[in-house]
């Protein structure tokens, strides 16, 4: 058995751990308060875009701002929206497995957003080929990393969803896919009135250049919504990460509290028991 | 007795909030910069600086670097620096989507 000291030593450890996750658990918990606020705000807004860009762009392909003369790269840019930093549990993990079950080194390039991911890449023998930082604040300007998208003829995001407080998913999409999903509309009867045309509108300069202008609108925003929404969901990993840490530390606290009462109670019965057979020899040499 | 033109204190009222209005907002992803009833809009596209007011036909277009100036019904003249934005304009309603 342990010697107490070296238990108790332990268990201050383990009371300093409990703080400091309880510490990290509340300001993850302020954290998704903001976030998750934020990003219902931003995304009231980008419906209303959207909304616009579904009836002027009903029967156009998504062509990724490009001009028609531009040739794409004939690969496909893997995007990865990850943490900036470890302590967000096991959620870049899993996006990276997921990204492995796609990933092949011919056919693909790799584009990673936060520094956790690229430190996860590296880890598992993937060299990526652009980095960016993962934007804190409010304003993301994604100008940079759609110079990079409209080079390549396809493009999937990699990116974390919060679902729920307790639930985060990875998911990944095509991005030319979502984006012309969103602006398509089932039945082009239904829109009615809402169809935003030459005949019913005035477009300035020209019809084209507002069409081209939202479309290039709509792949920034579609970027910075799923940035949004994987920072929303690390948030809440971290949560989940730090309250089961939490937990986990006050179990072990209370497993040496008990280990040390042992610890204690043995040696003072060891003691006793020593002091007992001494003044026995005491009395044995008295008798004697 | 004289002809006088009596105008009743009803009819007056409506006579004086008769100045046509429109609903304007103009916002970003985090920030509502106005929103509104206001007599008028003013900014710049490409073509040259121009003027909303109410009863305009429907317009889209996109706004280069400006001051976007709002008559507000209430209050002074609102004035919105802008770098990139899309003005929507449909049934006395104007929306600018600022940082699109």
């Amino acid at each position: 058995m342990r010697r107490p000291l070296e238990i108790k030593a332990d268990e201050v450890a383990i009371r300093s751990v409990v703080s400091l996750t309880s510490a990290l658990e509340s300001l993850s918990s302020m954290q998704i308060a903001k976030t998750k606020n934020r990003v219902l705000i931003s995304n009231q807004f980008f419906d209303e875009v959207w909304n616009i860009y579904k009836q002027i762009r009903v029967d156009v392909l998504f062509n990724f701002g490009r001009s028609e003369g531009e040739k794409p790269i004939d690969k496909e840019l893997l995007i990865l929206i990850t943490a900036k930093a470890g302590l967000s549990g096991d959620i870049d993990q899993r996006l990276i497995r997921r990204f492995q079950e796609h990933y092949d080194e011919s056919k693909h390039d790799v584009l990673v957003i936060g520094r956790h991911g690229a430190v996860k890449l590296k880890q598992v023998y993937v060299n990526y080929d652009y980095y960016f930082d993962l934007p804190e604040g409010d304003y993301i300007n994604v100008d940079p990393l759609m110079d990079i998208t409209r080079r390549y003829a396809r493009s999937r995001i990699f990116y974390q969803n919060y679902i729920s407080l307790g639930q985060q998913t990875i998911e990944d999409v095509d991005l030319s896919e979502v984006v012309s999903s969103k602006g398509r509309v089932a039945d082009i009867n239904t829109v009615g009135d809402d169809v935003v045309s030459e005949k019913t509108y005035i477009f300035e300069p020209s019809s084209y250049a507002v069409a081209a202008y939202l479309e290039n609108s709509i792949l920034r925003l579609t970027i910075s919504q799923f940035i949004y929404n994987s920072r929303l969901a690390q948030v809440a990993s971290r949560f989940r990460a730090m309250s089961a840490a939490k937990e986990r530390s006050l179990e072990t606290a209370g497993e040496l509290r008990v280990e040390l009462n042992r610890a204690r109670r043995n040696q003072v019965d060891t003691r006793l028991k020593e002091s007992l057979a001494g003044l026995k020899k005491v009395r044995a040499g008295g008798a004697a | 007795m004289t002809d006088q033109l009596v105008v009743p204190e009803a009819a007056e009222v409506s006579l004086a909030g008769s100045k046509p209005t429109m609903a304007v907002k103009v916002y970003a992803p985090f920030q509502v910069y106005f929103e509104g009833e206001a007599y008028s809009v003013s900014a710049q596209n490409a073509v040259g600086p121009f003027d909303i007011l109410p009863k305009h036909r429907n317009f889209l277009c996109m706004l280069v670097p400006c001051e976007l100036t709002v008559q507000p019904v209430k209050g002074n003249k609102r004035t919105i620096k802008i770098n990139r934005a899309l003005m929507h304009v449909k049934a006395d309603s104007v929306v600018v989507f600022m940082d699109v």
